[in-house]
């Protein structure tokens, strides 16, 4: 054990190995301590309820009752449920069509802010907007302009012969809704991230490119998409975590209807917790679509890492 | 001189104040209780020609009332939830019928208990079918307090200028109208003949039960697949793919169909009576004073059609601080002046000697067609544990139903398939 008097009486060099190590112990010390409120409060307020509701999850629960575990019944009955089934397929559908529909108009309307528009910061604000309305309120006043009979949006329709859109009784008109009024307001989101790194792009890489024979799209595809990879995967990634939560969209317009037909997981969940009360099986449900989420995360994920090591 | 321990103590205590405040039950007002509910139970109890009915009791007791109010089924759900936390912060919560049951029993006090050691006036006059409706294994888990029974609301400009004489007196009636009330006014207006709020099975179990069938019987069964019940729901399919009921039906809640009653595009409904003084409100109608109600007319069996009914009542949750106090309130809600009070201010009363003042039946003037239909209501569903699962699948299966991906016999042929496992046995 190094006393004060051993190290006194150590070789210069030794006592300063000595010293540093000591250093080195505090300022771990010092690191620990720094990260460990982040890492109590991640515990408490993430890692805790996860693993709540995974083992409430194995239990039959409901307000006024000691749950009761069923071991892996909730899953069953949840597999077995052609309405979750016909939810996951939804989600499915609806999750892809808001994230790639948002991928490609917010990246379209990113490269197109890149050239010469007149106004932009004008246009860029417009474009911003949507993300500044609260969500329901959007979502209500789209049900009202499309509202059947006496909607502004089903009139004009109507005058241009195009009839009424039937997201009322035809589920796909009302997911195809839903999902648009998704992409009107997340747009911001992609466009903003897609903007900021088509703006980081050197220009003369894409001069070079230009001198060595490339066209405009080979440019684009070969030198600005990839530079701007690390950025497209974080907003793809973000968004689809997002997207397979959506819940107010379709509730506001239908609740699911008709017949349920346009439910979506998120819906699906909601019923079992706040109508029926099911605690264990909309944890099962809530379980499963982390499962989803993690499965349409994982690829992208991949990417992002490999694009990282590649940067590294 | 305090040095900096003690600031650091201090500052600490009151950060620590701060954040257990809204939990620590130390830090609410003694005298303030709380009563979680809906908008009409405050409404009835404190707002209207009848007056607050809890005034007196206020200021005998030295307590505040703190209502939180909520939408019929986010006040049930908060109902539940703060009854089951260790230590709750409401006094007294409105539960609705359906959406209790024996499962939620424990959650509240048994209230014979309190009714025998201070009773309410002339209990007996509340009607067994509604104390039935609040009772699980015997114990009374709710005292009512409101009733919502269904009437036939009907406009009558609409009826002048199609050239209808009175409005129908037989089921068959409502349908052949409905589809003469289906037009287009000068100005434009789609008029639908019926509109009805498709968000639960309370408006279609009307005219289900008015071609003689039912959902689930007070024994627990599920009749939903017998031939009464199939006529009503292909009666509802025939008027929807003509067009009387709206194509949106399905998707249209309370509030939905009352702005189609005030917007004048519908010309009847099935709802609760006390709508019409929404539907005739001279601040938000298009025909302040034109929408008459009356009790739902005769069924196929020519004896009138159960109306349903829903029934609000008072519970205490166990974990309530002050029983006492509160037990105290709900007794003075209940007592005989109180409902005929809360009936001047709109309230479905649970006594129906409250029909019979004068008062009401100057100021209310469906009071003799409310009680009239209060005879022969019945609740959507006996209250049981899967009660709101059941519920849902007659809805999704009557969708189908509506938008022709089934027939109807089909269709609640799979609904009593997938509601019998859920049935109490």
């Amino acid at each position: 054990m190094a006393t004060p008097a051993t190290l006194a009486a150590a070789p210069p060099v030794v006592r300063r190995t000595r010293a540093r190590v000591g250093d080195r112990r505090t300022a771990r010390a010092i690191h620990y301590a720094m990260v460990a409120p982040a890492v109590a409060l991640l515990l408490a307020f993430l890692a805790l309820p996860a693993v709540y509701i995974g083992w409430l999850s194995l239990n039959v629960s409901t307000y006024g009752q000691p749950a009761r575990f069923v071991g892996l019944a909730n899953y069953a009955e949840l597999l077995h449920d052609p309405v979750f089934w016909r939810a996951a397929r939804n989600t499915f559908v609806v999750v892809n069509a808001i994230v790639l529909g948002e991928l490609a108009l917010g990246l379209g309307l990113a490269v197109l802010m890149q050239g010469r528009v007149p106004a932009k910061p004008v246009v860029i604000a417009i474009l911003l907007a949507p993300y500044a309305i609260t969500e329901s309120s959007g979502i209500v006043m789209w049900r009202y302009m499309l509202e059947p009979d006496v909607g502004m949006v089903t009139h004009v329709l109507a005058r241009l012969g195009l009839g009424q859109l039937d997201w009322s009784t035809d589920p796909v008109a009302t997911l195809s809704l839903a999902s648009l009024i998704a992409i009107w307001h997340h747009l911001p989101f992609t466009f903003l991230i897609l903007y900021a790194a088509l703006t980081t792009v050197p220009r003369d890489i894409l001069e070079a490119a230009r001198i060595d024979g490339a066209g405009a799209f080979q440019a684009f595809r070969l030198v600005t998409l990839r530079l701007i990879m690390p950025a497209l995967l974080i907003a793809v990634l973000f968004r689809y975590i997002f997207a397979i939560r959506t819940f107010a969209e379709i509730w506001l317009l239908t609740e699911g209807g008709p017949a349920r037909l346009s439910e979506v997981l998120a819906i699906y969940l909601y019923r079992e917790t706040f109508k029926y009360h099911q605690f264990g099986m909309a944890s099962a449900t809530g379980v499963v679509m982390l499962a989803m989420s993690l499965l349409i995360a994982l690829p992208y994920l991949r990417r992002m890492f490999r694009e990282v090591v590649r940067g590294g | 001189m305090q040095t900096r321990r003690d600031i650091l103590k201090g500052i600490g205590a009151a950060a620590l104040g701060a954040a257990a405040g809204p939990f620590a039950p130390t830090a609410r007002a003694a005298d303030r209780m709380t009563l979680i509910g809906h908008a009409v139970h405050k409404a009835a109890a404190t707002t209207g020609p009848g007056g607050d009915v809890t005034a007196a009791w206020r200021a005998k007791n030295g307590v505040e009332l703190e209502w939180l109010t909520f939408g019929v089924e986010a006040a049930n759900e908060r109902a539940m939830k703060e009854a089951s936390l260790a230590e709750g912060n409401a006094d007294i919560v409105f539960i609705l019928d359906r959406y209790t049951g024996p499962q939620y029993a424990g959650l509240f006090e048994d209230l014979r208990t309190w009714q025998a050691k201070d009773p309410i006036p002339e209990f007996a006059e509340i009607p067994a079918g509604m104390l039935a409706a609040h009772t699980f294994g015997g114990k009374l888990t709710a005292v009512p307090y409101r009733h919502a029974t269904h009437g036939l609301h009907y406009n009558t400009e609409f009826l002048a200028e199609r050239g209808i004489a009175e409005p129908p007196k037989t089921v068959e009636q409502v349908a052949a109208l409905a589809e003469k009330l289906t037009f287009k006014r000068a100005d434009g207006v789609q008029v639908y003949g019926l509109v009805m709020n498709f968000d639960d099975p309370a408006t279609p179990i009307d005219w289900i039960r008015a071609n003689g069938g039912d959902f689930i019987t007070t024994d627990y069964a599920c009749v939903i697949d017998q031939p009464g019940a199939v006529r009503g729901v292909t009666m509802l399919c025939d008027l929807y793919r003509k067009g009387v009921l709206p194509k949106n039906s399905m998707t249209l809640k309370t509030e939905d169909v009352t702005t189609f009653m005030q917007q004048g595009r519908g010309a009847m409904t099935n709802n609760p009576f006390n709508r019409y003084v929404n539907y005739n409100d001279p601040k938000a109608s298009r025909y302040p004073g034109k929408i008459a109600v009356m009790a739902l007319p005769l069924g196929l069996d020519g004896k009138p059609i159960p109306a349903k009914t829903s029934v609000w009542a008072m519970a205490i949750p166990r974990n309530a601080r002050n029983k006492e106090r509160s037990w105290s309130l709900v007794r003075e809600l209940s007592l005989p002046a109180s409902t005929v009070a809360a009936t001047l201010n709109g309230n479905g009363p649970v006594r129906p000697s409250a029909y019979e003042d004068a008062k009401v039946k100057q100021l209310i003037p469906y009071a003799a067609a409310e009680k009239q239909a209060l005879g022969s209501a019945r609740l959507v569903v006996p209250g049981f544990a899967n009660a709101a699962k059941a519920m849902d699948i007659l809805m999704e299966e009557l969708g189908n139903a509506m938008l022709a991906t089934k027939e109807p016999k089909v269709a609640m042929a799979e609904v009593k398939r997938r509601v019998q496992p859920l049935l109490p046995t």
